[in-house]
This record gives C-alpha cells, sequence and structure tokens, in this order.
C-alpha cells in the first residue's frame, strides 16, 4: 500500500518537475530571437485598449499589434507575456522577455534600468477621474483626501507627496473604478486618455476630469540594457511607425481619438 | 409516601455527559446548489438593474468570460495538485526525518519544519518568486523556470513542513505496543517503519492531509499576486477588458467563489466521512 502511494506521488513530481524543455542560451538578443523563431514581447493585459485579454484569452490592443510589427520584421512569431507595472522592467532586466511595449512612461531613473529606445512612440499625461460635485479644480485640493491608483504607477508618488493626497492603491483598474464609485476615495488619479474615455460613458455620468493635465509624459518601449543592434533596430521600426502613420491607424482600430502627439510625430517625421 | 430513590442534586451522581454542543448536522444536497446559483444570477441581476444603461447585462458578460476563467481555475488545480505531491514526498521524509535515531538529522528535520510551518504563505511564495532565477543555467544548457513552476515551488514548501508534522504526529501517535510487537518478531527498525507503523499511519495521515490540500487549493489565488495567469488573475484582467464596470466585481468574483467552493467542499465532506470510517471510538 506504501509503496503504491509512494509510487504515484513520485510519479506527480516528476510530471511537475519535468515539463520544462532545455534550450541553448547564446549572446545577441536578435540571433537569439531568430534561433528561437520567437519574440517574447512583455504588454499590459489589463489596460485597455493598449493591451487587453479578449474572451478567448489571446491578448490585444494597441500595444500587441505593435509587437506584432516588430516580429514580423524580425520574421518570427510574437508571444505577448503579460506584465504589470510593477514587475514589467525585472522581466525584461531577467531576460523573460526581449522586448517591453507596455504603457511605460519614459522617465530618467527608469533609463538607467532599462535601454529605452528613442523617438518616443506614445504620450499620455495624468489626470483624475472625480464626482462633479467636489468641484476640484487644482491638485491642491486632494490635499488628505483619500485618492485612488494603480500599484506601480509613478504618479501615485507626486500625487501623493507634491499634492498631499493619500494615495489608496488598487491592483487593477475595475477595483479602483468600484472603489471610486463606492466612494472610497474622492478621485481616480490616472493616464489622462483612459479619463476622457470614461467621462463619455453615460453610466458615469456626474463625473468629470476636473484638473489640468500634469506629466504629459512620453512612452518609452524598450529592450535590455547593452543590446545595442537589438535597440538601434527597434528606434528605426519607431521612426517607420511614425512616419507611416501606423499609430494614428491603430488608434482609430482601437477607438480611441487621435491624440496630438501621434499628430505631431507623424507631421515631423512625414 | 414521596418516590425519592435515585434523586439528587449532587453532580458527582449523575451521568457524564460531554460538555460540547451538539454538531450541526446539516448537509448540502444538490438543490442547495441551484439555490446558491440562483442567489448569484440574482445578484448580477441586481447589479444589472442599478446599473440601468443599455449594456449587456452582467451574466451575459460572465458567460463570455467563463470559459477562460474556468481554463484559469484549471491552471489553479494543476498548481495545487504538483505542489501537493511535491510538497508530501519531500515533507514525508522531512516527516520521518524527525523521528530518526541520528540527533543530526533530526534536528535538521525539525528545524527545517518548524521554519516553513511558521512562515506566511506569501512571503514562502514571493522568495520563491525572486529568489530563484527565470533559468537554471547548467554548463550551456538554460532550463527555464517559468513562473507558474516558482509558485508550485513556493507552494510546496509549507506544505512539506506541514505534512512533515502530519507524519511525525501520526508515527508518535501510534501505541507503543506496536513497536514492541514489531520488535518480539524480530523486524529491523526499517522494516517495522515501513510493514507495521506506515500502513497504519496512512489511516490517521489522510484526513488532515485531505484539510491540508483544501487549504492549499485555496492559497493558490495567492499566486495572482506574484503575477501568474491563474484564475484571480485573468478575472482582474477580465474586469479590466470591460471598461472596469464596479457592477461586474461581485458577479465575477462570485463566480470565482463557487468554483473553489464546488471543489473544496465535496473534499472536505470526504474527509469528515474518512474520519468517522478511521476513527477508533465511535
Amino acid at each position: 500500500m506504501i509503496g503504491k502511494i509512494v509510487k504515484g506521488l513520485l510519479g506527480a513530481s516528476a510530471l511537475c518537475a519535468f515539463t520544462i524543455a532545455a534550450h541553448v542560451a547564446q549572446a545577441d538578443v536578435i540571433d537569439d530571437v531568430k534561433a528561437a523563431g520567437v519574440l517574447k514581447v512583455g504588454v499590459k493585459a489589463d489596460y485597455k485598449p493598449y493591451g487587453y485579454r479578449d474572451p478567448s484569452g489571446a491578448i490585444i490592443g494597441i500595444e500587441p499589434d505593435l509587437a506584432k510589427d516588430v516580429a514580423d520584421k524580425l520574421g518570427v512569431k510574437v508571444e505577448y507575456v503579460p506584465v504589470v507595472s510593477s514587475n514589467r522592467m525585472q522581466f525584461l532586466e531577467q531576460g523573460k522577455i526581449d522586448l517591453m511595449i507596455a504603457t511605460m512612461t519614459d522617465k530618467p531613473d527608469r533609463r538607467k534600468v532599462v535601454s529605452i529606445v528613442d523617438p518616443n512612440y506614445y504620450s499620455s499625461g495624468t489626470n483624475v477621474l472625480a464626482p462633479a460635485k467636489y468641484g476640484f479644480k487644482q491638485w491642491e485640493d486632494l490635499r488628505g483626501k483619500p485618492v485612488c491608483g494603480i500599484q506601480g504607477a509613478f504618479y501615485n508618488k507626486k500625487t501623493g507627496q507634491e499634492f498631499g493626497a493619500e494615495i489608496v492603491a488598487f491592483k487593477g483598474t475595475a477595483e479602483a473604478y468600484a472603489a471610486l464609485q463606492a466612494g472610497n476615495c474622492v478621485a481616480f488619479v490616472y493616464d489622462d486618455s483612459a479619463i476622457v474615455a470614461k467621462t463619455k460613458d453615460p453610466a458615469w455620468e456626474g463625473y468629470e476630469m476636473p484638473l489640468p493635465t500634469i506629466d504629459d509624459a512620453p512612452w518609452g518601449l524598450a529592450v535590455q540594457l547593452g543590446e545595442t543592434n537589438f535597440h538601434n533596430m527597434m528606434g528605426e521600426v519607431i521612426t517607420e511607425w511614425h512616419k507611416s502613420g501606423r499609430i494614428l491607424e491603430l488608434e482609430t482600430k482601437w477607438g480611441v481619438a487621435n491624440t496630438p502627439f501621434a499628430q505631431a510625430m507623424h507631421e515631423k517625421y512625414k | 409516601m414521596k418516590k425519592q430513590e435515585f434523586q439528587t442534586d449532587l453532580p458527582v451522581m449523575l451521568p457524564v455527559t460531554a460538555k460540547t454542543g451538539e454538531g450541526f448536522n446539516f448537509r448540502l444536497k444538490p438543490w442547495h446548489g441551484l439555490v446558491i446559483v440562483g442567489f448569484c444570477i440574482f445578484s448580477s441581476r441586481l447589479g444589472y438593474a442599478q446599473s440601468d444603461t443599455v449594456q449587456t447585462s452582467s451574466l451575459e458578460t460572465l458567460v463570455r468570460w467563463m470559459p477562460l476563467l474556468l481554463q484559469g481555475f484549471i491552471f489553479n488545480l494543476v498548481i495545487s495538485v504538483c505542489a501537493m505531491a511535491i510538497g508530501t514526498v519531500v515533507g514525508a521524509a522531512l516527516g520521518l526525518g524527525q523521528i530518526s535515531l541520528n540527533g543530526w538529522v533530526r534536528k535538521l528535520a525539525w528545524g527545517l519544519t518548524q521554519f516553513f510551518r511558521n512562515s506566511p504563505w506569501l512571503v514562502l511564495l514571493f522568495f520563491a518568486m525572486f529568489l530563484l532565477p527565470f533559468e537554471l543555467r547548467l554548463g550551456i544548457f538554460a532550463i527555464p523556470l517559468p513562473d507558474w513552476l516558482k509558485a508550485i515551488i513556493g507552494l510546496s514548501l509549507p506544505v512539506m513542513a506541514n505534512v512533515s508534522e502530519i507524519v511525525r504526529g501520526a508515527v508518535t501517535s501510534l501505541p507503543s505496543g506496536q513497536w514492541e510487537a514489531a520488535e518480539s518478531l524480530a523486524y529491523t527498525r526499517r522494516q517495522t517503519l515501513w510493514l507495521v507503523i506506515l500502513p497504519q499511519c496512512v489511516k490517521r495521515m489522510l484526513p488532515p492531509w485531505m484539510n491540508l490540500y483544501s487549504i492549499l487549493t485555496m492559497a493558490t489565488v495567492l499566486a495572482s499576486i506574484v503575477g501568474v495567469s491563474e484564475v484571480m488573475t485573468l478575472t482582474g484582467q477580465a474586469l479590466a477588458a470591460e471598461g472596469g464596470r464596479p457592477e461586474l466585481l461581485a458577479p465575477f468574483y462570485s463566480f470565482v467563489l463557487l468554483l473553489f467552493f464546488i471543489y473544496c467542499y465535496p473534499i472536505a465532506r470526504w474527509t469528515v466521512y474518512l474520519e468517522k470510517k478511521f476513527a477508533v471510538i465511535n
């Protein structure tokens, strides 16, 4: 009896331990990707419409489409790795993903950790969604009040330290929106592009985007530090996106109003 | 004359009764399931009524996402089964180490058991996630360690420690007569353990072991915090894809709750059944 149980358990453990394949590691990431035939791209899976899941489980959106363009150019398949704000740079550092296109704001301190590619591919600013009844006019009005945010977002720090708001950080947007509606916080600090979409939603009547947008900062896609070839290649790819109006096209495809940044970049590189 | 025999107020004269409340002998029957499901549907309809906009109802939305969420749930089950298997194998060895005749082995096994048994599961999970590399380099070969594998390793640590205690407890709970009888038959220590002690322990260990499995299964959602694409992570992402509609939160999370309940409740019932079956005194 014992023997049988032990055998069964050992079998199960062995099965679990060895469902992993071995592969040979190499130097340059472009060679690696071509040898593997797969480009692993870190994208958001909870950020509509930049990267989110459809009911089949596939990750779709503007950034997955951009990632697909890169993979097509390299002649390989694309694999989307869902990342969140708090782990995206670690994944890239560890080499778990080859490329990161994950709504990341381009910041000097981030450039020390990962290799952010110029020119920037997108841009957005920070604003809050708040019930109109509170009548917020400026960021200082948030002082000492609870404000919902998303874990790992850079603007939590600024909203908290500079404007004195008490940040209540949630894992996902659904939880943050629910908390805002339930009155757990007086405002939700988030990307302005997403907030504009919400204020147009009839379900969010009575809510507004009252404050001046701050930190209108460009988004950077990134590769691992030291991957010069891949970095340069991505620079060309982004320039090509702006030149051909690919970004504007994708915005229209995924139902976002064309942003001034994307239009300006298209004019610049046309 | 009044009949007075056998009447007394002295507590010592009264028959002994256990000072515990009677068990609550309620069993869920299939029709209760319908009631629970009905309640969930009702609550999601309620959410729909409150939203008073022309959107797809919460229930329809949930049905659309169900296949994906079920896939995520199966992933939870895979994690729980694997973590349990690894934890049981290592934990059994550790438990036997705790009753070893070698003092050093005993101390080491005791230390490991106590350390992992008294650490929070989430903290152990974080350690496994961030201390293990994403791939193991063995010479020129690199074995990738995906997140789910790290989660399995992280969760198997507390399981291991708990199994170790279950094994040690079961062995020491056997009457010493079993050891004496085996010795009188000239069994070696190994033979005694393998042929006499452990077969009797299996009966005693099974109910707590199954309990531990239930707890582990429910703890697998912790993996969502460290980014494994299991049912909780997918629920969050599904909610985000639906544009973060707050009225969807209750039906979606109720669905996840229901999945775990449906899976764990029969295990709990079965454990109770086995406990009764193996009980020495009924």
